[in-house]
């Protein structure tokens, strides 16, 4: 599990998408984690999604997991601005 | 037959023999009752025995949470309860959001949880997936409620849901809540007391099972339809921003509300977050970081006459670590105060001196009253308790209340409010006790033109004849609103929201309407659910709710409207804005009755609406 912080994820092989992470804006809310677990499990399961989010008092960390493909439905669910995509120039 | 959205299961602990068990949940039940609120209702009125003392081993806990609950549709949290509560002495329903706790309950496999029983020493439970334990809690017992929260997450791990209560549950202190996930109170009129009173510290869940929806496709059209209508609203961006401050603007002159605000918290799934983790930026508490449920609760003390806001952040989030009801600890505390100023309250137990504007007076009373010390032994007991105590000479000294509890919306209540609408009224006429949030309609706003109700009215799924009825006048010259008919589709509205899982406030359910509500859990469940149905069964909830206080002796509450709300200043009409009378609400709370299909006197069901809802034995 790499760590992302506000770096960006995106291996330009992978997906369409580079996204990147702002936790200073996350809630915990945690819609990416379950749009994320149904996308890729079929079932609501945030312990299964390729995003992890974790808010511990004013700390907030947000991960990704290896198997993340970049589809970036976790961007498309999140209210706060806690996550933006960017189509990558390098597409395949 | 495995429906969708529903975990599946109903779980069963007895405290006093130390047994778990679980069973599949009824498919028809749940169906009927809808789920959520709606089939823990169901389940209470099954297991209490009328006429119980809520503080009885007998007394279950009924948790539920919806079938919406752990997808990803806005705003779908809700956690709800219901049991025979101790302020009121009525059958209540609890509710909450929470981070956590939802959701993982239903990863852990289960819809409903069914607590009875008195364990021996304090004990807490703890779910992880299918292992369900009672743990021993006396390394808990007296702490508050963020640190039984810390506590527990660093023991078992994160993510995890926690129920807990502070030392005035455990002391069974009747203005006790229980909190979810920390940040989100449940239960005013007693619900930490009844934990309490089964040695029941804290609940823990942890799951990963995952919840399935029934029919993807159509979950996912309508879910895109949600998102839209929300990314579209105007006032997004401000309410994520200010949350109940949008409400009420209490923020003094020389606070920096965004300043302070450490990071903002949302339910699971909300798209308009209100809580808070704050830092107290200067003074004596520089530094203090406070969650709460919202900064507006952080500052209701500046309403008593705190002149401090970092004092007042301070006061509450005490409160909150004890797990104290704010609007009723204030109230007990300036009755106490009255009490002590005509002599009636023997000045030695007054220690120290009561000032409701004091931070240290307040601060020395809040932890006297959780750990029932002196005087605090009695004040716990709420206003029943202290007249019980002191006589009859407390009487005329005691604020006005509702099912022995003090309606905080209100002319002269702490959220002063003088507009009689469906929250209003709907504080006398809940079940529960005076509380607001199952009574929402338009009249939530001040002074919103009549002829926009038609619209909200409709989102809510009230029919046409029904839309006639509460807004005719007989007079085309004059407006009129009958709160009273209106207050019937409030809770129907509320009874559909809940039995999903979805948040009832006002800024949430505006993204919601009951057509869509009936395709949302029709896609979700997989049972066939139209409209009509889904406002019938919520109808029923309703009804078995009452008829659950009926057999405790509830019966017309017209009688009970508190005199104060028709003396200057006291409420006033919706519409013409002229002084309500006594006549005027009592006419609404015949037209409730009437509207619902119960006795117009008596509030009771009739006989034929049972027959027709469903619910003769």
């Amino acid at each position: 599990m790499a760590q992302l912080g506000t770096a960006l994820k995106g291996d330009p092989k992978v997906g369409k998408f580079q996204i990147t992470a702002n936790p200073q804006n996350c809630t915990g809310c945690l819609r990416c984690q379950l749009a994320c677990s149904e996308q890729h499990t079929k079932a609501f399961n945030p312990s299964a999604a390729r995003i992890q989010v974790n808010v511990s008092g004013v700390d907030c960390i947000i991960h990704f997991t290896n198997e993340c493909n970049e589809c970036a439905i976790c961007v498309d669910n999140c209210f706060y601005d806690a996550l933006q995509k960017k189509p990558k120039e390098n597409k395949r | 037959m495995k429906l969708g959205g529903f975990a599946g299961k109903i779980l069963y602990v007895n405290l006093t023999r130390g047994s778990i068990e679980s069973t599949p949940l009824d498919a028809g039940m749940a169906e009927k009752f809808i789920g959520g609120l709606g089939t823990t209702v169901k389940l209470a009125y099954d297991r209490i025995k009328p006429g119980i003392d809520a503080l009885s081993p007998y007394n279950p806990i009924v948790l539920g949470v919806g079938p919406l609950v752990g997808t990803s549709l806005p705003a779908t949290s809700r956690l709800y309860a219901v049991t025979k509560l101790p302020q009121s002495g009525t059958i209540g329903w609890c509710g909450a959001g929470g981070m956590n706790f939802g959701y993982l309950l239903k990863n852990a496999g289960y819809d409903h949880i069914i607590i009875e029983g008195r364990a021996d020493h304090p004990v807490f439970l703890k779910i992880t997936d299918d292992r369900v334990t009672i743990c021993d809690a006396n390394h808990l017992q007296g702490k508050g409620v963020e640190q039984t929260y810390e506590i527990l997450r660093e023991e078992h791990g994160s993510p995890a849901g926690v129920v807990s209560i502070g030392q005035a549950g455990e002391n069974r202190v009747c203005f006790s809540m229980a909190y979810v996930d920390r940040f989100s109170t449940m239960g005013r009129g007693g619900f930490g007391a009844v934990m309490g009173s089964k040695n029941l510290k804290a609940i823990l869940v942890r799951g990963s099972k995952g919840i399935r929806v029934a029919d993807r496709k159509k979950y996912k059209a309508l879910n895109r339809e949600i998102l839209k209508t929300i990314r579209e609203y105007p006032y997004l961006k401000e309410w994520q921003d200010l949350g109940l401050l949008k409400s009420f603007p209490l923020v003094p002159e020389d606070m920096d509300y965004r300043k302070i605000r450490k990071r903002r918290i949302a339910c699971v799934s909300c798209p308009i977050g209100d809580k808070d983790i704050v830092e107290i930026p200067d003074g004596d508490f520089q530094g203090t970081l406070v969650c709460s449920s919202s900064v507006v609760n952080l500052l209701t003390p500046t309403i008593y006459g705190f002149e401090d806001y970092r004092e007042a952040i301070r006061c509450i989030s005490l409160l909150d670590q004890y797990g104290l009801d704010m609007f009723e600890f204030f109230g007990v505390m300036d009755f106490a105060k009255a009490l002590d100023d005509k002599g009636i309250i023997p000045k030695q137990l007054i220690d120290p001196d009561i000032h409701l504007d004091s931070p240290a007076s307040m601060e020395a009373w809040a932890g006297k009253i959780s750990s029932r010390e002196g005087l605090g032994d009695t004040l716990a007991d709420g206003f029943s308790g202290i007249m019980a105590e002191f006589g009859d000479e407390t009487i005329e000294h005691a604020p006005y209340t509702v099912k022995s509890m003090l309606p905080y919306a209100g002319p002269r209540g702490p959220l002063p409010w003088n507009l009689f609408g469906t929250m209003e009224l709907g504080q006398a006429l809940d079940p529960r006790g005076p509380h607001v949030g199952a009574s929402g309609s338009p009249t939530y706003f001040a002074r919103r033109p009549l002829d926009v109700f038609p619209r909200h009215l409709r989102r809510m799924g009230v029919p046409e004849e029904a839309i006639e009825r509460i807004l005719s006048s007989g007079s085309p010259e004059k407006e009129d609103l009958k709160v009273g008919r209106l207050l019937k589709y409030s809770h129907r509205w509320f009874s559909i929201l809940g039995s999903l899982g979805i948040c009832a406030r006002a800024q949430i359910n505006r993204f919601y309407n009951a057509a869509l509500c009936a395709e949302l859990y029709e896609s979700v469940t997989g049972i066939k659910t139209s409209l009509e149905e889904l406002r019938f069964r919520a109808d029923r909830v309703w009804t078995l709710l009452r008829m659950a206080n009926v057999r405790e002796g509830l019966t017309g509450e017209a009688g009970a409207l508190p005199e104060k709300w028709f003396e200057e200043p006291g409420f006033h009409d919706y519409v013409s804005e002229k002084p309500l009378t006594r006549e005027d609400a009592e006419r609404m709370v015949e037209d409730y009755y009437e509207e619902q299909g119960w006795d117009r006197q008596t509030g009771i069901p009739k006989s034929d609406r049972l027959r027709e809802l469903g619910l003769t034995e």
